[in-house]
């Protein structure tokens, strides 16, 4: 009964990992210097969620883990900025492929998420609470 | 008297249920006001080690009462009045042995703390109280309905 509310924080900690690389995307999306400050486009990452088998309620649910947090593959966003500190011999200037519409529904979607899981959470709270008014 | 009155139920064993619940939320009230600091472990205690205990305890308290463990006079003189009588003369005093299981606070590794999964041991922790709590009520209540001999 009680692993209800185990695998419902599983999803929560994962929407929140998403939302963290959600927002990291978007924080860096002009950023066009590495950690060590070379010219290299920040890469966007993306989380990946995998069911997890650690946290399994009787009927045959199970939790939700972080897969693994990818880089995206695609090419760099190239822009004609020969005044650019960071261009390259053609004046180009390597921008990171991040797409603000779509790490926008995905953030609204993680969001979403996160309520729909603290929801569950309520409604398991309240079957208990109900399944206690008649022994006690 | 009262001893045997509240002792022949369950309450001895459900109080420490509320007793172990309450230091428990506590201690994870405590890691979540600490959720930022440094260098902070998170700390809990383990709801296992207490079922062990309390499994232990109850075993202990269904033997014939030993006179070092008894409550006073009631330990000492019944126990070696009648054999007859140490069927009901429980020892109460195995319970105390339970809070032990709470002295020892657990520290986590950091490796899968979050607020989220704090939140939960203490919803949990929550529910394991109130469904204590709300089964002794109801056990006082049934004494006062057997003392006021008027249906509660």
């Amino acid at each position: 009964m009680l692993t209800s509310f185990d695998i419902s924080t599983s999803a929560l900690v994962a929407q929140r990992t998403r939302l963290n690389a959600i927002s990291s995307n978007i924080a860096n999306m002009s950023t066009t210097r590495n950690e060590r400050g070379e010219a290299e486009p920040y890469t966007p990452r993306y989380v990946t969620f995998q069911t997890d088998t650690n946290i399994t309620s009787s009927g045959g649910g199970s939790g939700v883990k972080i897969g693994s947090v990818d880089l995206s593959t695609a090419e760099p966003n190239m822009k004609y900025e020969p005044g650019h500190p960071d261009a390259n011999a053609n004046g180009y200037v390597a921008y990171p492929n991040v797409d603000m519409t779509t790490e926008f529904v995905d953030a609204l979607e993680a969001s979403r998420s996160y309520e729909a899981n603290v929801g569950v959470i309520e409604v398991s709270k309240n079957l208990v609470e109900n399944t206690l008014r008649i022994i006690a | 008297m009262l001893s045997t009155l509240f002792g022949t139920s369950s309450v001895p064993l459900l109080e420490q249920v509320v007793n172990f619940t309450e230091a428990r939320h506590g201690v994870l009230a405590g890691n979540i006001a600490n959720l930022d600091t440094p260098g902070y472990t998170t700390r809990d205690l383990s709801p296992e080690l207490f079922q062990q205990k309390l499994r232990e305890a109850v075993e202990a308290s269904r033997a014939p009462s030993m006179s070092t463990y008894g409550y006073g006079n009631y330990g000492n003189n019944m126990s070696q009045s009648a054999d007859s009588v140490s069927r009901v003369d429980r020892n109460f005093a195995a319970f105390d042995h339970v809070k032990d299981s709470y002295n020892s606070i657990l520290r986590h590794d950091g490796v899968d703390v979050s607020m989220e999964n704090q939140v939960n041991q203490m919803v949990k922790n929550q529910q394991e109280h109130n469904m204590a709590v709300g089964i002794l009520s109801n056990q006082f209540r049934l004494l006062r309905a057997a003392i006021s001999e008027r249906a509660a």
